[in-house]
């Protein structure tokens, strides 16, 4: 196996809060405490300091992925800004083999008063490209971008969307060995932001290491093998996207305070079984699962009904289903009353984190009295290699290559079903 | 295939703990050494960006602009006239002529002179203003002010034509052999100028009242500056005062080699009211040439072991 291209061993990076001296009057007391040798080493933390990144460590092969996830404010674009040079470690080391290209900001390098194709070679450079280079693909790059009619068009004139095409399509024609990517995808539609994460794809296949910030899981999870989880400069989780993927979903949506009543009523009981019984939150897909749920009332309910919900991790709506809609008839409910509904449903759904929601409604797509996603996180396993968005409990009848026409007929196999 | 090594902090910080000094000074001579050598191929990789960089403030200077090309002749041209009014001003008081040798040698040092002002006043807040690229993306941070330089540098050529048209024809200056004294002038005045924009524009991204001082310091400079009048004018401690003013000797220098057709490796003693001025010394022009190379070198250096903050102090 060949060395790593990327090799980060406990890394460290600290911050200060608040504002620097940045104005003459305030260089003399700054120098005469540093004479004095006041101030604190180097790799200690003074008052008003903070660790941004603590004691991170990873390693990325060439053509692997490594994807980097956590909230706002966890390290991820320190960590970046320290690979790529910008910043510079307080403890720690990091080497990286070969030529690093970094993706901070798309548009950073453009020049607004500049025109498309003036920018293009201006951001080439800026990010080390040779002219010959640019020269050579610069048809590609055009076309990449999808902006061909307005390339003599001053930048300052595109929309942002524009400016994130024109931007990625530069950067997209880089050759490094390593590149850093950043939340970049977000400004383009669906179909560029697609285009972009093939490409990627087809960069890793080159051999280049990409390591790769995004707030979009679902891109997180098509793009990279390894994802590495920070929470407050720390690393939470390092190892398979899925798994990484799947406890950071869990902890976000535990993290959240989910109040289990409001003026109206309050859930008493929420109980899930499944087939190995018990308060389950584990699935199979196929699984066959109980819900039940108990409200007691604080106030007269007029007309009400019982829904659950299901939520995957991008906050979609799976699946969603109401007493009402099921057959019963809605209920008049009085202050101190419970009521209390079960379903019963088969967990289709592929590997992956649900969250299951509870409401209370009037009648149908009126007035809400309780509603409350994401109280309770499923977790779902696979269970076979089947993948995509649901589970169809899909079994293979029939598999046999058949003759060419006029050969005798023979089947060669069949399979069973599981 | 090239390595990148990330900052070895602690493997620097215990060379310095170390108790055998000469370990430690061995070691920071390598760092020194490293970072020498890490600051040049930097930089030359980074010539296509500074190119780049040149030619977007060249064509945005001339796009969308009402003066165009004209900008180049703008500056010399008024600092000129204003010269060539003080000095008409100081002759009718004086009850002297105006020698046109003098309104030339005035012409030829306010232009080295515009280029310099200009190539400060662009450089100082360049890292500024240019903040978006050096809080996201890695590239060596010279290029920024370098760059800024350098645009100076192609409108001053312009300007350089236009004077050099005007002095061969206009003044009748005689070609000499001691104007091959130009071209050593002109590189340490461009080294000179290199100098102080890396020391501003770094000093101006950690304290932003920088380019303020900067700006009273270029308006009022030429007061201190030998354009408009000859140093020997200030009498024999006066001259030597002036010629402190590193820029001084170089654009004397000019003056003397190109107008009155001095060699440089001479000393110059005028006669001025009774007294004997020395109005040139080579060691003025070595004085200036320290600055310029020895400086650029001190500022270049840590200029670049600054680098490494700037984008957090930004």
């Amino acid at each position: 196996m060949s060395r790593p291209a990327v090799q980060v061993e406990q890394l460290w990076k600290k911050f200060h809060r608040g504002e620097y001296h940045d104005s003459l009057r305030d260089l003399i007391p700054a120098i005469a405490r540093k004479l004095m040798r006041r101030g604190p080493a180097r790799d200690e933390l003074a008052a008003g300091d903070f660790w941004a990144v603590r004691d991170v460590s990873f390693a990325v092969e060439p053509g692997e992925s490594l994807g980097i996830i956590g909230p706002n404010g966890s390290g991820k674009s320190t960590l970046l800004k320290i690979l790529s040079r910008i910043l510079r470690p307080n403890r720690g080391r990091f080497v990286v083999r070969g030529k690093l290209r970094a993706l901070i900001e798309v548009a950073a390098g453009f020049h607004t008063d500049l025109t498309g194709r003036e920018n293009i070679y201006l951001n080439g450079a800026i990010l080390g490209m040779r002219r010959a280079e640019i020269d050579r693909k610069f048809d590609d790059i055009v076309a990449f971008s999808g902006i061909e009619p307005f390339i003599d068009t001053p930048v300052k004139r595109y929309s942002s969307g524009m400016q994130a095409r024109l931007g990625f399509a530069v950067a997209a024609h880089l050759e490094p060995d390593v590149l850093l990517v950043d939340e970049v995808l977000a400004v383009g539609d669906a179909v560029f932001q697609e285009k972009c994460l093939e490409r990627m794809q087809e960069i890793a296949q080159r051999g280049t290491a990409i390591i790769f910030i995004s707030h979009d899981l679902q891109a997180v999870t098509s793009l990279c093998q390894k994802c590495l989880l920070l929470r407050q400069g720390q690393r939470v989780a390092y190892g398979e996207t899925s798994d990484v993927v799947a406890q950071y979903t869990t902890e976000c949506h535990e993290e959240h305070d989910r109040p289990s009543e409001n003026a109206n009523c309050r859930l008493v009981r929420t109980t899930v079984s499944g087939p190995s019984g018990g308060n389950q939150m584990t699935f199979r897909s196929g699984d066959a699962a109980r819900i039940e749920i108990e409200i007691e009332a604080r106030r007269d309910l007029a007309q009400a009904s019982i829904e659950i919900y299901l939520h995957d991790r991008s906050n979609q709506l799976v699946f969603r289903a109401s007493t009402l809609q099921l057959g019963f008839a809605p209920c008049d409910v009085a202050a101190g009353e419970r009521l209390t509904a079960a379903f019963d449903i088969s967990v289709n759904l592929q590997a992956g984190v649900f969250g299951l929601g509870v409401g209370v409604r009037r009648i149908e797509h009126a007035l809400n009295y309780f509603h409350q996603a994401w109280l309770m996180p499923w977790k779902v396993l696979q269970s076979d290699g089947a993948s995509g968005v649901c589970y169809l409990n899909c079994q293979a009848t029939r598999y046999e290559v058949l003759p060419a026409a006029g050969a005798r007929t023979g089947a060669i196999g069949q399979a069973s079903g599981l | 295939m090239k390595q990148t090594a990330g900052s070895l902090s602690s493997a620097g910080s215990g060379a310095i703990e170390s108790t055998n000094e000469g370990i430690a000074a061995e070691a920071r001579r390598e760092r020194v050494r490293d970072q020498l050598r890490e600051m040049v191929t930097e930089l030359i990789g980074a010539r296509e960006l500074l190119w780049r960089l040149t030619l977007r403030d060249l064509s945005l200077r001339y796009k969308q602009a009402v003066m165009g090309i004209a900008w180049a002749l703008f500056m010399p041209v008024l600092i000129v006239g204003a010269g060539a009014l003080i000095k008409y001003a100081m002759a009718s008081v004086g009850g002297g002529d105006l020698p046109l040798s003098r309104l030339a040698s005035m012409a030829l040092k306010s232009l080295p002179w515009a280029f310099f002002v200009g190539s400060i006043g662009f450089a100082t807040p360049s890292l500024i203003s240019n903040m978006n690229l050096v809080t996201k993306i890695y590239f060596p941070r010279e290029v920024l002010p370098l760059s800024t330089v350098l645009t100076q540098a192609v409108d001053s050529l312009l300007g350089g034509g236009v004077v050099a048209i005007i002095l061969f024809t206009q003044a009748e200056i005689p070609f000499t052999r001691q104007m091959l004294w130009v071209p050593l002038l002109v590189v340490l005045i461009v080294l000179l100028t290199i100098t102080a924009a890396l020391v501003l524009s770094c000093a101006n991204l950690f304290f932003r009242d920088v380019k303020y001082i900067v700006q009273v310091i270029l308006t009022f400079g030429i007061f201190f500056t030998p354009v408009f009048y000859e140093p020997e004018l200030l009498g024999p401690i006066g001259c030597k005062l002036m010629m402190l003013n590193p820029i001084a000797p170089l654009l004397e220098g000019l003056s003397l080699s190109v107008i009155d057709g001095h060699n440089l490796i001479y000393p110059l003693v005028h006669e001025q009211h009774g007294q004997q001025v020395l109005a040139w010394h080579p060691l003025y022009l070595l004085y200036s040439a320290t600055w310029a190379t020895v400086g650029l070198g001190f500022a270049w250096y840590y200029f670049h072991k600054l680098e490494f903050i700037y984008a957090e102090y930004i």
